[in-house]
């Protein structure tokens, strides 16, 4: 009778081990296609080129618009020159604000100001605005 | 220092968990002859964790609105990175936790589980069937495809056939006169917060029915002798019974990845089982598709109305089975729990499963 319950007790154990083994597997099968499911996924526009047509930005005037995912800027300061930076100010992340007036950039948050080609002119912004490679096409302004 | 062990001990000075966990897991006998059917009740519970988990995760992508439901449904299918996993695996799991619950509804009949003094068990379970019919139907409506839109606007329209509230019960329903972005707002909320927590309340007090009570011993074998009705509370105990861990609970967890394994071959080879091609096409409320069909846990209720020359009684017949289901313990009041000595019932119980076959079978080919 003992001998009975010691198989059946080592059965147990057995198919306890093997059950937890293969619950092991299937979890960590599963969590890699959660853990893709969850993670930024990447939608058309924000790798590669973004084209934006020329006679939306002004001489001396801003064009607001997504870049990889992230708010940008393309300015025109004088006519025929383009100018490409990410609108995220340096300092805490806030979006900046073009101020025509002045032709500079303005964050609304903490006063930072940055020129035309991003470079910090007052307040406490660390670095510049990051910039991007423009490129004219014809009536196109291509942003990489 | 054994960390763990000065964990445990800190727990145990202060809420007495050892003493906790002994009475509910090694201390807890359960009959020798218990079988496999009350496994169902621990699948069910795995079945509806992981309908929780692929919900909220679903939840990260889908938007609830009517011009971009059925755009956020295709795109977590065809641009989220395994996005039709966790879609087809909550699709998949919500047609196998009907059909364990109505295994688990059947094996609890077929025993006489439901008989006093556990009809609030009974009672609970039932309620939990119906939130379980509830879950599908508000579900199916959320991809605003056009199998959703129809079959929500013929489950709703049903209503309308009840006298003198019927009309105004279907607006209510819906949330206007059709279906639309209202009946859309009221089916999410309650799919993703209502039912869950009607669900979280009812399955607590089931458990706690089934743990306060005690399991019932399987009615099979010679040693089997009815239980002595009482009419103070008895905690049905089983002495010299095998303890539910680790015993039962590696047949649980058995059972419980035999029923994971199904949900995973149908995902992965078979999905299309419930997803019709009607469910592929966005929802228009201006073309009806032909044969327009609800799931295969509605068909006979649907082959019901059919039946009947009118919808009232169609309605009526289904909602007095239901009823008869709900109340049958306080009707079957017999301790007699052995199938073989319960000759009329299991003819009707028989009876039962063909007619719901029956139906079901005739309404997908009607």
């Amino acid at each position: 009778m003992s001998d009975i319950s010691e198989n059946s007790s080592q059965r147990r154990t057995f198919l306890g081990i093997i059950l937890g083994a293969i619950g092991a597997v299937i979890a960590g099968a599963f969590s890699w296609p959660l853990f893709r499911f969850l993670s930024p996924i990447k939608k058309s526009g924000e790798a590669g080129q973004v084209k934006i047509p020329r006679q939306q930005v002004q001489v001396g005037g801003a064009h607001f618009f997504s870049f990889q995912g992230r708010p940008a800027v393309l300015l025109q300061p004088q006519a025929g020159e383009f100018v490409a930076l990410s609108a995220v100010c340096t300092h805490l992340g806030c979006i900046v604000k073009w101020v025509g007036d002045k032709q500079e950039f303005l964050c609304p948050c903490h006063a930072g100001r940055f020129s035309p080609a991003g470079q910090v002119l007052g307040g406490p912004p660390p670095e510049p605005l990051n910039t991007y490679t423009v490129a004219v096409d014809g009536d196109d302004i291509l942003i990489s | 220092m054994n960390l763990a062990k000065e964990a445990m001990d800190w727990l145990d000075r202060r809420l007495g968990v050892s003493d906790l966990i002994h009475s509910n897991m090694g201390g807890y006998l359960l009959p020798r002859n218990i079988n496999i059917w009350y496994t169902l009740g621990a699948v069910l519970m795995a079945m509806f964790g992981l309908q929780f988990l692929t919900g909220i995760v679903l939840l990260v992508y889908y938007v609830p609105h009517t011009e971009k439901a059925f755009a956020s449904v295709t795109m977590i299918m065809n641009e989220v990175p395994y996005g039709w996993l966790l879609r087809y695996l909550h699709v998949v799991g919500s047609n196998l936790i009907m059909v364990f619950l109505l295994l688990h509804l059947l094996s609890v009949l077929f025993m006489g589980s439901y008989k006093r003094p556990r009809e609030l068990t009974w009672l609970s379970g039932f309620g939990l069937l119906n939130l379980g019919f509830a879950f599908c139907l508000t579900g199916y409506l959320l991809p605003w495809s056009q199998l959703s839109f129809w079959a929500t606007t013929v489950a709703t329209d049903a209503a309308g056939a009840i006298p003198v509230v019927g009309d105004y019960l279907v607006a209510f329903l819906r949330g206007g006169p059709s279906v639309g972005e209202a009946t859309l707002g009221r089916f999410f909320a309650l799919h993703v917060m209502g039912l869950p927590m009607a669900f979280l309340g009812l399955v607590g007090f089931h458990l706690f029915c089934v743990r306060r009570i005690g399991i019932s011993s399987p009615p099979f074998g010679e040693d089997y002798q009815p239980t002595a009705l009482t009419q103070h509370f008895h905690h049905e105990e089983h002495p010299g019974g095998v303890p539910f861990h680790p015993n039962y609970t590696i047949k649980d967890l058995s059972m419980v990845f035999f029923a994971l394994a199904a949900l995973v071959a149908i995902t992965f080879y078979a999905p299309w089982l419930f997803i019709p091609l009607d469910a592929l096409d966005p929802a228009d409320p201006f073309t009806t598709p032909e044969h327009i069909k609800p799931e295969w846990y509605f068909l006979w209720a649907y082959q019901t109305l059919k039946i009947f020359p009118s919808e009232l009684l169609g309605l009526a017949s289904q909602g007095a089975a239901m009823g008869f289901l709900a109340i049958l313990p306080f009707l079957d009041r017999s301790p007699e729990r052995r199938p073989g000595k319960r000759p009329i019932f299991v003819a009707l119980y028989l009876l039962g499963i063909l007619l719901f076959v029956g139906l079901s079978i005739w309404g997908h080919y009607s």
